[in-house]
């Protein structure tokens, strides 16, 4: 049977290297950023994931922000706010 | 230099196969690159045709596809055209359904990724629509009829395989909606006793449009026995008075599709659309009590105390926010029946006017052929 060539219909993931950050934590520990999606459930869960960081690392200060609502993307204040003040943020939706 | 030739000199753009319809079919399905029925195979050949009714720079992309954030580049948007079964000519209503998607407003990486089941409902307006063969009359939201069977499955193809919109990855609707197949129509303006929806929104009459919006499927509001304006409105509201909708909770806008009977019994009372919208934003409402008591508890008085914390259980909960959010069309043929069609509810509508790459209104689907 012959070959036919197709044009592949996906597209691929673009500069997915940049998502990826080198992290280096100083002596006086994290700081813990956590965004809240609204999400029903998420802030029991994000509470739960702060208690559990703190018992395996040390962590120096924990900034809290919350989206307006879950289905719209974080504003510039927020996500300018966690790049200022924490090194790593944890999100999470919980319903 | 054709565009085969083009493409084997980039690495993953090409894909052998063996030259059998049922094997294109297991590839594409293997692959997720497909909505679960057959396609045409996007040979290069095909491609290129398709192409041939595209005026822009065919690498530049034309929107950036979520959850993925593919490219989407008149390449690999005419690619998912010619799986779909478009003709050429319909290429350009494709390229615009995703330009107007690509709207901040529309919100698609929140409608791509939702469990709620939300789709694209694309609504033409305009000479280009009938040129392209959509179909605005009997069955307007049914099978049967080629364009807009080919338009709408094309961008849920693009918006599948470009933006990865895959099921339980990228795409978390929890049940979904047989309108992610393709949900495609066109505004019945022959027989609207109003402005069609372009014009209502200030584009030339001559103009061809397309209106997005995040669709549910639609919600039939079957009519026989009203004989005036406020008998068809009184049974509209009683469709659109539901507790399992978002449009209760967000600044949403929903559609109203008259079919062009019930829309003549309305309008032949003097009802203007704003009439129409004012009217239903009066009495399509539920009281509080209606909706469950965690529902009341937890949405309501929490997520939307400043509105809902103190208010009495009769208080009334409107479908939309505003008179002006519900969007209002004709479409359909004979019959007694409309469409009420829910939306994703933290999303707008967006439209966008078809024109060539140099910014003239087009005036016809052929202005886009290449010479």
């Amino acid at each position: 049977m012959g070959k036919i060539f197709l044009v592949v219909p996906d597209a691929p993931v673009e500069k997915a290297e940049q998502l990826n950050a080198n992290r280096t934590l100083g002596e006086s520990g994290i700081r813990l950023g956590i965004l809240d999606n609204t999400k029903g459930n998420a802030d029991h869960l994000l509470n739960m994931i702060i208690e559990g960081v703190k018992k395996e690392f040390k962590v120096d200060s924990v900034v809290m922000t919350r989206k307006a609502a879950s289905s719209r993307p974080a504003p510039d204040a927020i996500l300018d706010q966690l790049a200022r003040e924490a090194d790593l943020v944890v999100s999470a939706m919980a319903d | 230099m054709s565009l085969l030739d083009t493409l084997q000199q980039k690495p993953g753009a090409l894909i052998a196969c063996d030259d059998d319809p049922e094997a294109v079919f297991d590839l594409m399905c293997s692959r997720g690159w497909s909505d679960g029925l057959p396609v045409i195979p996007p040979t290069a050949e095909r491609v290129e045709r398709m192409l041939a009714y595209c005026d822009r720079d065919l690498d530049k992309p034309v929107l950036n596809i979520p959850p993925r954030f593919g490219a989407a580049t008149p390449v690999r948007i005419a690619a998912n055209a010619v799986m779909a079964g478009c003709k050429p000519e319909h290429f350009p209503l494709v390229l615009l359904a995703l330009e107007a998607l690509a709207d901040e407003q529309y919100n698609l990486y929140g409608t791509q990724a939702t469990t709620h089941p939300c789709t694209p409902m694309l609504i033409f307006n305009g000479p280009a629509a009938k040129e392209a063969g959509l179909n605005a009359g009997q069955n307007a939201m049914g099978n049967y009829f080629r364009a807009n069977a080919v338009i709408g499955r094309a961008v849920r193809l693009a918006l599948v395989n470009i933006g990865a919109a895959i099921p339980g990855t990228g795409d978390m609707a929890t049940t979904g909606t047989p309108a992610k197949f393709t949900f495609c129509v066109a505004e019945n303006e022959e027989q609207s006793p109003w402005d069609p929806l372009h014009v209502e929104l200030g584009f030339p009459r001559e103009s061809t449009a397309v209106t997005v919006i995040a669709a549910e499927s639609p919600h039939n509001v079957n009519d026989h026995e009203s004989l005036n304006a406020e008998g068809i409105l009184t049974m509209v509201a009683g469709t659109m008075t539901i507790t399992g909708s978002n449009n209760p909770y967000y600044a949403g806008q929903p559609l109203l599709a008259f079919g062009p009977e019930h829309a003549a019994t309305v309008a032949n009372d003097s009802m203007s659309k704003a009439d129409v919208r004012q009217w239903l934003f009066e009495h399509a409402t539920l009281p509080l009590s209606r909706f469950s008591k965690d529902t009341i508890e937890r949405r309501f008085r929490r997520k939307l105390a400043a509105q809902y914390a103190d208010a009495p259980l009769d208080a009334p909960v409107r479908m939309f926010a505003k008179p002006e959010d519900l969007v209002i069309i004709v479409t359909g043929g004979a019959g007694k029946h409309s469409q009420y069609v829910p939306t994703f509810g933290n999303t707008r509508a967006a439209t966008r006017v078809l024109k060539r790459a140099d910014g003239t209104l087009a005036k016809s689907l052929h202005d886009f052929k290449r010479n």
